[in-house]
């Protein structure tokens, strides 16, 4: 099983996790359509708001409070309409009242950690292949 | 000893630490709190298994804390797949037994104090909010966060964290995660990363650094042996594997204050050391059995026991023979006949450490088997 690596929504839109890949982010949740099983998280960053969709299949029934912010972990996906990526949620939890720029610290923190060990957290597969096998 | 200060991981000839050494780090008896991935990836040590290797630091215990991605529930324990971003691991956690629900504690205690204990404490109810407490901290469900400490253990190819200590972490604002997502950076900068140095005063205990060696010397033949399925050697074909620990070995004693070497500090010296070395460590594997002198002459053969394909045979045909007499049939025959029969036929210089090789090795390949403790029969 693949690890749900941090991501922000800004970059799970530009396409920085590949498909199938599984994913871990957060946003506030703006629309539910139970209907469809799709619920869409939003974040404000540059002062542009990003939004990405989220199917719920899987973390149904949820009891959408809409407006609270909510982190997601789920697999990657075409969007449906071919335009852009989904997450296929596997937990979708309510955070709300969550320190979102201390949160964004934390994941920024470990960022620069494996930086200065000299991988990246996706090259982490690779990184290991160069260690000491098992 | 010899634990040079570069990157173990990309140094395939990097050593362990001497084992005896281990307990000088302290992050061998903390939970430490590594990253899943790099768990996952440290290097198992060959002197002890169940001890992994981060950074030339020996590890025994983690501490994880992660989102529970997927859970197998058996009658006596779970299976939480634990995600901490960085990777996916194993975590065996055993169920409690006093809480199982059963409800005898429950109504045993209302028997024991009745309906007219007092008001303030009733025991039964406490208890049963204690078993609920109990069953919610340790029942999650996917999604939840659960914090996880334990020994690493691998098992069937995978790793896994047996859990001494789980619980699942009520953590509506993300305050529990955000913090250790601050901590961790720090502990691997401050602690996991800087390597495991052994001061000059550990590696100059003149007694550990000799059995260490010798410890070493007798690894490394056993394992050429093994690996190279040799029958039969001399000294002289196996001396040169033991080249490398004596002319990496330090300055031995204080007085000779001879500047730095390289390699070898001359060859008189390290030549005399290597023949000890080499006589030690061939005693010790005599003692153990592992090698015998069939003959003992000028010419120092050594035979390998469990490769001597005629002494299997001669041990092999002793017990046919003697099991067939009416003495030894019910009961087999001891190991000391036996060895004293073996003694007689095939060489003098068989020891009971030897023989008792040869009997494990044949009873493995069911040519004979024992009855007792000591007595042993053919099949």
């Amino acid at each position: 099983m693949s690890p749900a690596v941090f991501h922000f929504l800004w970059e799970v839109n530009f396409g920085a996790v590949k498909e199938g890949d599984s994913v871990r982010t957060f946003g506030r949740l703006v629309s539910y359509q139970p209907e469809e099983s799709k619920a869409t998280l939003s974040i404000q960053h540059a002062a542009r708001q990003h939004q990405v969709v989220v199917q719920t299949t899987f973390v149904e029934p949820f009891d959408p409070i809409i407006g609270a912010q909510y982190i997601v972990l789920g697999e990657i996906e075409k969007a449906e309409g071919g335009d852009g990526v989904m997450v296929h949620a596997r937990v979708l939890n309510c955070v709300d009242g969550v320190n979102l720029a201390l949160l964004q610290r934390g994941v920024n923190e470990q960022r620069s950690y494996f930086r200065e060990r000299g991988e990246s957290k996706g090259d982490a597969a690779t990184a290991a292949q160069q260690r000491a096998p098992l | 000893m010899q634990p040079e200060a570069t990157e173990p991981e990309e140094d395939s000839v990097w050593e362990e630490p001497p084992s005896m050494l281990w307990g000088l780090d302290p992050m061998f008896n903390a939970f430490n709190r590594l990253y899943v991935k790099d768990i996952l990836h440290m290097r198992e040590s060959c002197q002890v298994s169940g001890i992994y290797f981060y950074n030339s630091h020996p590890i025994f215990k983690v501490d994880v804390l992660g989102t529970v991605v997927y859970k197998r529930e058996r009658e006596d324990f779970f299976c939480y797949g634990v995600d901490d971003g960085t990777g996916v691991i194993n975590s065996l956690c055993w169920k409690d037994e006093q809480w199982r629900e059963q409800g005898d504690p429950a109504t045993l205690w209302a028997r024991a104090f009745g309906s007219s204990a007092c008001e303030d404490f009733n025991p039964a109810s406490e208890l049963k909010k204690l078993r609920q407490a109990q069953h919610s901290s340790s029942h999650l469900e996917i999604g939840e966060l659960l914090r996880v400490r334990g020994p690493v253990k691998t098992s069937r190819q995978q790793r896994e964290i047996m859990a001494s200590t789980y619980y699942k972490v009520s953590d509506p604002v993300m305050a529990v995660q955000i913090s250790w997502m601050m901590e961790v950076p720090q502990l691997y900068r401050q602690c996991y990363d800087k390597p495991f140095h052994l001061d000059s005063s550990a590696q100059n205990i003149q007694g550990g650094s000799a059995s260490y060696l010798l410890g070493r010397a007798t690894r490394i033949l056993k394992d050429f042996l093994k690996e190279k399925e040799v029958t039969r050697f001399r000294p002289y074909d196996v001396q040169d594997l033991l080249q490398p620990l004596v002319s990496r070995q330090p300055q031995k004693t204080a007085s000779e204050q001879e500047p730095e070497a390289g390699p070898s500090s001359g060859p008189p010296t390290s030549f005399k050391q290597l023949r000890e070395l080499l006589q030690k460590s061939l005693q010790i594997l005599q003692d153990e059995g592992l090698v015998f002198r069939k003959v003992k002459c000028q010419d120092e053969v050594y035979h390998v026991t469990e490769r001597d394909k005629d002494l299997l045979m001669a041990v092999r045909d002793i017990l046919r023979e003697d099991c067939r007499r009416e003495k030894y049939a019910e009961k087999g025959c001891h190991i000391l006949h036996i060895l004293s029969s073996v003694r007689q036929r095939y060489s003098r210089n068989v020891s009971k450490a030897a023989l008792v090789l040869v009997l494990k090795a044949l009873e493995c390949n069911s040519d004979i088997i024992s009855t007792s403790d000591s007595h042993y029969t053919i099949l």
